[in-house]
This record gives C-alpha cells, structure tokens and sequence, in this order.
C-alpha cells in the first residue's frame, strides 16, 4: 500500500492525464488531430507555468493567493510600455514589476512576520487596486501586431507558448531538484526550524521563492496578453485556483517539503483537457470554474486519504 | 523574549508598555474611529450629515454580522474564504424563493440554507483534514459557479415587504439592521463568554492536542463553528439583498472575505486561533465601512479604497504580532 501512494504521488496525474486522452479522443473525432492536441496543450500552459512557482512556494511552506492579480498588472503595464520603449524591454521591465511584487509579499512575510495567506490575500487586492489605477480602469488595446506571435505564432508546427512552458520547466526541474537552493526550500517546507538552526538563511530562500512565484504569474500574464493584444487589468480573476488545483492535483503536499514538478506540468494539461472537453459538451463559461473547484476537492480528498494513512503508519511505528 | 525576561524583573517601564499592548484592542480601535469621523467630518460636508452616519452604520451591520461567524472560525484556528461566494449563492437562491413560498420562510429557509452550507465546509475540514482555507477556496469557486449556473447570470429583484424590512426598515426610527446586528452581537457574546460551546473554541484554537486529550469532541466544535458561519453569513445576506433591492449573483460579495477577515484581524483577534475579541471586530467593521465611505465621499477613485483596505489588513496583521511579541505569547 505504502508501494503504492509513493507510486501514486509520482504518477498518479500521469494515469488522470491518460485516462482522459482516451475519453476525449472517443468523445470528439477531432481531439486527436494535431492541431487541437496542440492548442489543448498550449491552452495548458498558463496553469502549468505559474504551477511551478506555486509548487516551489508550496513546497517551501507558503502559499500564494497574488498570482491572478500579478497577471492582471504585467498585463497593465506591458499595454502601457510597449508604445514607448519597444516589445523586448516592456516584456523585460514587466517581468521585472512583476517579480518585485513577490519579493514584497516575501518581504511582509519574513521581517513583519505575517501569515502568508493573509499577506497575499491583502496583496491580491492591493495589486488588482494598483493595476486598475495604473489603467485608470480601462481596457488598454496593443497596437503592435507582432507582439501577438509570442503568444499565438508557432515555430516548426508547435505554439510558441509550449516552448516557453518547456524553458521554464527545465529550469524549474534544475532549480528544485539540482541545486543546493532547491533543497533548501525543500528543507525549509519540511521543517522550518530546523533548516533556521542547520544555519539556512530562511528569509532569503522564502523572499527568493516568491520573487519566482510572482515571475511565473509575470510570464503567464505577457503570454496572455500577446494573445488578445489587450492590457486587462482585472485579467484572470479565479486565475489562483486554477494555479492552486494544478499543484496539488499533481501531487505536491500541502504539508511542504515534497514537490512534484512533473505532477504540475501534466496537471496543467489535464485541467486544459477538462476545459476543451467542456466546449465540445458546449455548456457556459461558469461551468469551467464549478470543474476546477471539484477537482480541486477531489485532489484535496486523495491528499487527506493518503495523509491520514500514512499517519495511522506513523503511529503503528513502521518506516515511511 | 528579551522584553519578557525585562518584565519578569520587574522595570517599571516595561511593565507599562505591556500593559499598554494588553489594552492595544480595547481603546485603539475606538479612537481610531473617532479619529476618522473627526477627519472626515472636517474633510466633506456630505459625511459629516446625520443621515451619512447612520445609513453608514446600517451598512457597517453587513460586514459586522459576518464578522461574527468568521470570529468564531479564527479563535478556532482555522479560516473562511469562501463566504463571498456563500453570500451570493444564498442570496440568490433565497430571494428567487419569495414569490414562491413568501417572506417569513424564504427568510428562514435562506438561513437554513446558508447553515447547512456551512455545515459542508466543517465536514470537509473535520473528516478529511486538509486545511481549513484550502477546502474554502475550493468552495469559493464551486458557490460562485452554483450562483452563476442557477441564475444564469441575470440579478434576482426582491419586492418582497419583509425581506426587504430586514435591511431597510425601522423600527421606533432605528434601522432594523442596526437592532439586528447588536442582537447577533449579544448573542454570539453569550455564547463564546457564557457557555460551554464557547469555551470549546477557545480551547480547540489554543492548542487542539490539549483540546482533543481532555475530552472536548473537536470535530463537533469545529463542524458547529463552520455552521455559525454559514448561519451568520445568511443573516448578512438577507440584511445586503434587501438593502440594494436585489440579488446579483456576480457582483454580490465580491471581496466580502477579505472585508470580514479584515475586520475581524484589525479587532484583535489573532490567527492561529485562540482567544479573540468579539467587540473589537465590532468595533473594526465600523472603521472598516466609515473608512471606505469617507473615501468614497471626499472623492478618493475607489480603486485606492482596495489598496487602502489592503494596506490596513497587513497592518493589523503586523500591528498583532509586535503586540504578543512584547507580551511574549504564543506566536501565530
């Protein structure tokens, strides 16, 4: 059984993701042609990439409830910058807001000692007021064509975003997996006080986890915006829990220390999946989120099972 | 811990500064608001009128009801997010009711209702025991999405006489909401100070280990905390439709979370559970609505009141824990 939930914990998405492949490929002629797999993939990709910060801010013992609203300001201030200083360096600067955010919201949590649920529930909403007051709440409309191949365009027959979400996941894998960094943040999430008095410097590694946190959200926000060429600042208002179910449902414990990089990716694929097979059935937009809130407490359920289980191992006093 | 060591021996000093952080709640919500009355009265002559003040205060009572459930929920140790959502489902679903079955059981139904989606949550979190705010979230997004689906986005109108009473009536020239809010206020203070439930609370909050061995059943308390919220969260509800004459499945307690959380963080109660304080969530729903009304009334773009509302939570946040730092308790 043991065997089991740790094979589970590994590839449980994968079977999901695979499962649902095959219901759809039956269920619609057209799912398995090239270009719709493509564009369920690409579709895919916002989940997936600020998955990977957020699986790194769970792992660490954090959380972060910013994301959507960190989309929405990017996705201001690419619309306002572009016109000025040029698609590379607005797409730069943009990031770079955006990373600023999350090392604030690590700021708030390490020195001011607050929750980080409660910093980036306060965050979530002061950004979406900064956002709307940087586009003095307007819509703003792109007129640079060509900025909207980042997000729509395709080299060698596969969508540009499918790259950008590769990148990022190697570097995420590097990062949580290949580097002392990342086993910090394992270390931090598992135990916090422990990693302090092994002499970690914690604060930097929680100030640093949500700096990439609120940069994957940065990216997700640019790719958005290059799609509609439109600067949105109330942009992805449920967006967090999608980022949220995406984490957990690809295996990483909201107890920390454990993350599942691959879990995420696959997850972001399978919540795409469940979007595109919605539109086939043609049913209303609300109906997307009602699915990712139940599969968000499906997720939550196969989490609570499997730790309630291997406590009741614990207690028995075998080795997990 | 410094500070506390300071204490034990005795400096005179230190002991005043402590004294000064126990009392922090107690006077410093009620002169913040004076302080903001007096600035806002001074600043427009719109706020300063008698009829501002007291529409303002009725409408304190929809952000203060709420306070009360989500009280409970942090002195237990765990949280609420999904009652924005919760707000808009039972409002809703309550309110299409009316032509049906009448004023008096779409009320009680509303109620009920809201009770029992608040009972859902506390299974949720007691029985699986995944945290409290990750199953809210989750739930946030299934309530909007129910709300969403059965109304098919259009606003339910209330023309119903006695729901509408709730929210805007008077009673001997008193706004029935005020009357209602002190009402679940005296309740609720009953109930956490006067009885056994409220003791269970508190002590699930402390230290849930020490709660479970000396015998309190804590799934039932927390279980019995996430139904208050819902109950608490109906009453709001009927209190907001009836006031805006409808019910909008969309714009309806959008960041009503935030604002009771807010409310009840800013009064003095401290997450991670544990004692709280049930007047200075009172009291901090009122700066909280007088702030925003000020703001909107001296001409503030009300995209600053988000950021403003946001700042004051961090504040407070920050504000409680140099608080129990100087009074070296437990940390959160």
């Amino acid at each position: 059984m043991v065997k089991f939930l740790k094979l589970y914990e590994k590839i449980g998405i994968f079977i999901f993701l695979v499962a649902g492949a095959i219901f759809l490929s039956f269920a619609s002629p057209h799912f398995l042609q090239g270009d719709t797999l493509f564009n369920v993939v690409a579709q895919g990709t916002y989940g997936a990439i600020v998955g990977f910060g957020m699986t790194l801010a769970i792992t660490s013992g954090g959380f972060d409830l910013s994301v959507g609203a960190v989309m929405a300001l990017t996705s201001v201030f690419l619309s306002i910058l572009i016109p000025f200083i040029g698609i590379p360096l607005a797409i730069l600067v943009s990031l770079i807001v955006a990373s600023f955010v999350g090392f604030i919201n690590g700021l708030i949590i390490t020195k001011l000692k607050v929750n980080p649920l409660i910093t980036t529930l306060a965050m979530m909403t002061i950004i979406r007021g900064v956002a709307l007051i940087v586009a003095g709440g307007r819509q703003i409309v792109i007129h640079q064509k060509v900025f909207m191949e980042l997000g729509t365009g395709k080299t060698l027959g596969i969508p540009n975003p499918i790259y950008i979400m590769v990148i990022l996941f190697v570097i995420f894998y590097f990062i949580l997996y290949h580097t002392p960094f990342g086993r910090h943040i394992s270390a931090v999430g598992s135990n916090e006080s422990a990693a302090r008095i092994s002499g970690l410097n914690v604060d930097l590694i929680k100030i640093a986890v949500f700096g990439l946190v609120s940069f994957t959200a940065g990216v997700a926000g640019t790719i958005r915006t290059s799609q509609t060429l439109i600067g949105i600042p109330t942009m992805a208002p449920g967006f967090v829990l999608v980022a949220i179910t995406v984490t957990i449902l690809g295996g990483t414990s909201l107890a920390g220390g454990r993350g599942n990089l691959w879990g995420t990716l696959f997850a972001g694929i399978f919540i795409s999946m469940i979007y595109y097979g919605l539109n086939i059935i043609g049913v209303q937009i609300f109906y997307q989120m009602l699915s990712v809130g139940i599969v968000l407490i499906l997720a939550l359920f196969i989490d609570g099972i499997r730790n309630r289980y291997l406590e009741t191992l614990k207690a028995k006093g075998l080795k997990v | 811990m410094l500070f506390r060591e300071r204490v034990m021996k005795g400096s005179e000093k230190s002991r005043l500064i402590e004294q000064f952080a126990s009392r922090f709640d107690s006077f410093v919500l009620p002169l913040l608001f004076i302080a903001l009355v007096v600035v806002f009265s001074i600043l427009s002559p719109a706020f300063r009128t008698t009829f501002n003040l007291v529409s303002t205060l009725r409408f304190t009572s929809f952000i203060a009801v709420g306070a009360i459930g989500m009280a409970f929920c942090i002195m237990n140790g765990d949280f609420d997010i999904s009652v924005g959502s919760m707000l808009s489902l039972v409002a809703v679903i309550g309110s299409s009711m009316l032509p049906v079955i009448g004023g008096v059981p779409a009320v009680m139904f509303t109620l009920i209702f809201a009770s029992f989606l608040g009972f859902v949550n506390g299974v949720f979190v007691t029985k699986l025991r995944i945290p409290a705010f990750i199953t809210t979230l989750g739930m946030m997004f299934i309530f909007r999405s129910f709300a969403y689906i059965y109304t098919n986005n259009t606003p339910v109108y209330i023309q119903n006489k006695f729901w509408l009473f709730i929210g805007n009536g008077k009673v001997a020239g008193v706004p029935f909401a005020i009357i209602l809010m002190l009402l679940c206020y005296v309740v609720a203070w009953l109930l956490l100070r006067k009885s056994p439930f409220g003791r269970y609370v508190i002590a699930v909050g402390t230290n849930r280990d020490a709660a479970v061995l000396s015998g309190i059943n804590v799934d039932r308390t927390e279980i019995i905390v996430f139904t208050l919220v819902g109950l608490f969260i109906g009453i709001a509800s009927v209190i907001i439709s009836a006031n805006l004459g409808s019910a909008n499945p969309g714009m309806l307690g959008q960041g009503y979370e935030f604002q009771v959380i807010t409310a009840v963080v800013l009064g003095g109660t401290v997450l991670g559970g544990g004692n709280g304080n049930l007047w200075g969530a009172f009291f901090a729903s009122m700066v909280i609505t007088y702030l925003k009304n000020g703001l909107g009334l001296t001409q503030v773009d009300s995209y600053w009141q988000f950021v403003a509302i946001g700042l004051v939570l961090i504040f407070a946040v920050a504000m409680s824990r140099v608080k129990f730092t100087v009074l070296g308790q437990k940390e959160v």
